[in-house]
């Protein structure tokens, strides 16, 4: 549709002139808008009252129905991201922030529906499929051409973006509180007139990024930055095609590393209000452990910037190393903090702050880690199957942590005890990647992508 | 087609520095103040008994 060319990759080349750091903000303005998802435990309660307003009456949804809506939201992240990275290669930036931003809002519109029609079928049609389609392709789509503009810097550039994904939530939550305000009454929660509004602001704040982005033209590079000559072994110049990368050893032993990581992180994420509570009894009430819950998504955020950018510093399997051989250390170590132990609330919030931390972190470091072994040709497309790894692990960890923990509790282990079991199951986990992290070998000659010659022959790339 | 040779402006890539800037401020500012929860003084110990704490 003409109409529509200015999305095209072409299109979006930019000029001679133009400022890398203007990327970043396009970026963040997608980021910042698809990280809600991890606010939307705040519609629980106003979903599960549409009939009863102020308090769930018959026919009212259950929370444990309303809960599919953001499970789904997450598995559909993973599986667009994997499916859609290689178009995305292809279409360029521009027209993938657009789908997102379209799918995003359409989540949003659909769900309104949903929610005055009563039929939950539609939030998770709206919310969940279409909307968590928008989710995956807006987060893997500013990823390539972010570090196609910082080549210098690709650590930094991609932790910015995805630390816009942590805030997201941050934006989201209040967001979201103070519109159910202004529209509640009248027989209504406000939740309906809500996701309308909430649709219509994140779909204009990403235009802003949509209309913002551009990809570097052909041989660009940063003014005065030349490649290293001598390069790290660890660091390819040359390229991996999707499909090839995905059936080397390396993408599956940084698929395990991605797992082990985030499941651990939801091992905290998942308890940290009743477990603050349980292992300082007395002292630690609801509001407090709120504060924590706060303290730790502020962590998980900035956790995304510092390791991104110290990777770009010590390299990418070495930050690993430490998200991995600290982390096993340190949630080991956390039950013994509690009140039968060191009874330090210091500790116990420093110690999750570190590990919440690292969490992000890991998140945040794994597209330039890609970026390293694959090379940037297809950087997105890879990152996008790798996130499959985020969506088994947003089902192991809850399964692992709540499930072993009915179990111990069934089987007469006290509440503190059975944390203790659970962070420990953790620290294996951890151990786990930490493995596969020191198998990470350069990827093999033979794997690379063959390029044309000056000559008019084939011969592995760049 | 003339090629634009435009150089971005200082005050362009201010502004949408501040236009991305300004909501996590906010979202950052927010969350901080509920952060701020954890440290406040806890009520006496009789106000706050142990079986009142929600669990997962």
């Amino acid at each position: 549709m003409a109409v529509l060319s200015f999305l095209d990759r072409e299109r979006s080349v930019a000029h001679p002139g133009y400022s890398r750091w203007l990327v970043p903000p396009a970026a963040l303005a997608i980021h910042l808008s698809i990280g809600q998802v991890y606010a939307f435990s705040v519609f629980k309660i106003p979903l599960s009252q549409l009939i009863g307003v102020t308090k769930p009456a018959a026919g009212d949804w259950k929370q444990t129905q309303i809960a599919w809506i953001f499970s789904l939201a997450i598995v559909m992240l993973g599986l667009s991201a994997a499916a859609f990275g290689k178009w995305l290669e292809g279409a360029g930036p521009r027209k993938a922030m657009f789908a997102a931003a379209v799918c995003f809002a359409l989540g949003f519109y659909i769900s309104y529906f949903g929610v005055v029609t009563h039929q939950l079928w539609l939030l998770y049609f709206g919310y969940g499929v279409v909307g968590g389609a928008g989710l995956g392709l807006g987060y893997i789509s500013p990823v390539s051409t972010l570090i196609k503009w910082f080549p210098d810097r690709p650590g930094l550039a991609t932790g910015m973006a995805i630390m816009g994904f942590g805030g997201g939530a941050m934006i989201g939550s209040p967001l979201s509180i103070k519109l159910m305000t202004l529209f509640k009454g009248g027989g209504e929660t406000g939740v309906g007139k809500t996701f309308l509004v909430m649709g219509t602001i994140y779909f204009i704040f990403m235009m802003f990024g949509v209309f913002t982005i551009r990809v570097p033209r052909e041989g660009w590079k940063p003014e005065g930055w030349t490649s290293p000559v001598k390069a790290n072994a660890m660091i390819t110049t040359h390229n991996v095609d999707v499909n090839t990368a995905f059936g080397t050893k390396q993408f599956w032993l940084l698929w395990i590393v991605l797992c082990t990581n985030v499941t651990a992180g939801i091992g905290i994420i998942e308890q940290a209000s009743p477990m603050i509570q349980e292992l300082f009894k007395g002292a630690i009430g609801p509001i407090a452990a709120g504060g924590f819950v706060g303290l730790l998504s502020l962590f998980n955020m900035a956790g995304r910037f510092f390791w991104s950018t110290v990777s770009d510093y010590i390299g990418r399997k070495p930050t690993y190393f430490v998200f991995f051989a600290l982390g096993a250390v340190l949630y080991f170590f956390l039950p013994q903090t509690g009140a039968n132990h060191l009874n330090s609330i210091a500790l116990f919030v420093g110690i999750s702050a570190i590990l919440l931390s690292m969490y992000g972190g890991g998140f945040a470091t794994v597209p330039a880690y890609l970026r390293d072994l694959f090379g940037t040709y297809h950087v997105s497309a890879i990152h996008g199957r790798l996130l499959t790894a985020w969506s088994a692990a947003g089902v192991l960890g809850p399964v692992l942590v709540n499930y072993m923990r009915e179990y111990q509790l069934a089987h007469g282990v006290d509440k503190t005890g059975a944390y203790q079991t659970v962070l420990h199951v953790m620290a294996g986990l951890l151990v786990v990647g930490l493995v596969a992290n020191l198998l990470v070998r350069p990827v093999s000659e033979k794997y690379w992508m063959l390029e044309k010659s000056p000559a008019g022959t084939a011969v592995r790339g760049h | 087609m003339t090629e634009n040779k435009t150089k971005s402006s200082a005050a362009t890539i201010l502004l949408a520095w501040v236009l991305v800037g300004v909501p996590l401020t906010w979202g950052v500012y927010n969350t901080l103040l509920n952060s701020m929860r954890l440290f406040q003084v806890p009520a006496a110990p009789a106000s706050a008994p142990a079986s009142s704490t929600p669990t997962k």
